[in-house]
């Protein structure tokens, strides 16, 4: 399963994104794609933010189960801990 | 959570393996735990968290303290890179169950001895045959233990000269012995948690002893050939820039290639042939449950009751 999230992003993104995900809400999309469907789709995504901010989690044989990516300002941060991926809340 | 019931924790099979961390501040937050330092604040699932490891640097408040130990998180003070264990915290079950199967282990000699058989027997791909004495067990380990390290050395072309570290000066080893040591205390803290979370003691070891970790060396070298021997010769073959992370980055990969987590426990339980278990007992779904007290003929009693209020004849009658 690969969620994306999408904030403060082009209304055409969100609408190219339905092409393969479900919106469930504003901005969350949920789909089953495959490893080189989602890079290339976050590739296109992250080239299309323009002001905006959207993290990619997707399931992984690593020990959490998932793995995280950010583009863009977000109000969170990715932060890594030897392979531990958590996320940080800056000052 | 207060009253947690310990079903609701992952097991530790399941749970993210550790958590290194230093020069930051960790303490409550919203009901868990977060970390603060310059940058910002990083909440820490710490439900899903086996071991926090703390190292230099870091400040805990009694509030993060106690969630952690609610959430069954094995808390070790350790030094730079996670090295050296200065203290550790408390375990995910409420049960002697099995602290009392290991002391009596240890305490008869013959029983110690089969499980030190044991220990070694899991070493061997081949059974060790039953007239081999305990001395003749430990030069065969000690083979092992000179071979495992001689095959990564031809395997990634890393010289090996022994096995050599200063316990004063870090720096001063060559760094595939800094790997080792930064892996083997990665790994001692893995089996520490799961010693502590599985509810054994890590003082009582069998074929280590005299110190309060000898468990956890014994557990721990279960697995140091096949695991942390390969892991560190090959973070030694790259190069030497930030060596003891990329050492705890491929023993967190390594560790679930492995399923260490999943294994740990299991192995314990048959090394120690602990055989079958009740199920979860009442003490862990509420860890305030009272005990029992222990009596040589009925083996347990109710505690929590007053004794004196019996009637004289009950009391008379528990005597021989």
């Amino acid at each position: 399963m690969t969620v994306i999230v999408l904030e403060r992003v082009p209304t055409s993104l969100r609408g190219e994104l339905t092409r393969w995900m479900l919106e469930v809400q504003t901005g969350v999309f949920v789909g089953t794609l495959s490893a080189l469907v989602r890079d290339l789709l976050w590739e296109y995504v992250c080239e299309r933010l323009r002001n905006g901010a959207g993290a990619l989690i997707y399931q992984t044989n690593s020990e959490q189960g998932f793995a995280i990516r950010t583009c863009g300002p977000t109000s969170r941060r990715l932060r890594d801990f030897d392979g531990l991926q958590l996320i940080q809340i800056p000052m | 959570m207060s009253g947690l019931n310990l079903r609701m924790l992952p097991k530790v099979r399941d749970s993210w393996s550790f958590l290194y961390v230093e020069r930051c501040r960790i303490d409550q937050e919203d009901r868990a735990i977060a970390l603060h330092d310059q940058s910002g604040t990083t909440p820490v699932p710490c439900a899903s968290l086996n071991l926090l490891m703390l190292g230099p640097g870091t400040t805990i408040t009694h509030a993060a303290v106690r969630s952690l130990a609610e959430s069954g998180t094995t808390i070790l003070w350790t030094g730079e890179s996670g090295v050296r264990l200065y203290a550790q915290g408390l375990g995910e079950t409420r049960s002697a169950l099995r602290l009392l199967h290991q002391a009596r282990l240890c305490s008869n000699p013959a029983l110690r001895l089969n499980v030190v058989r044991r220990m070694y027997a899991v070493r061997f791909p081949e059974p060790l045959a039953s007239d081999l004495t305990l001395r003749q067990i430990r030069g065969k380990e000690g083979i092992r233990v000179r071979e495992a390290y001689a095959r990564a050395s031809r395997e990634t072309g890393v010289t090996w000269q022994g096995r050599a570290y200063r316990r004063d000066d870090w720096r001063a080893a060559d760094p595939v012995n800094r790997a080792l040591s930064a892996a083997n205390s990665c790994l001692y803290g893995i089996c520490h948690a799961a010693i502590l979370a599985a509810g054994y003691s890590p003082g009582l070891g069998f074929i280590h002893t005299g110190k309060l970790l000898s468990f956890v060396y014994d557990i721990a070298d279960l697995y140091k050939a096949d695991l942390t021997v390969p892991l560190a010769f090959q973070a030694a073959r790259d190069n030497d820039d930030g060596l003891e992370t990329r050492v705890r980055r491929l023993c967190r990969d390594m560790f679930k290639e492995q399923r260490l987590l999943a294994r740990i426990v299991d192995d314990i339980d048959r090394v120690l042939d602990i055989g079958d278990l009740p199920p979860a007992t009442e003490l862990d779904e509420d860890a305030g449950a009272l005990g029992a007290l222990w009596d040589p003929d009925a083996g347990e009693i109710a505690s929590g009751v007053n004794y004196a209020d019996l009637p004289d004849d009950e009391l008379d009658g528990a005597e021989p």
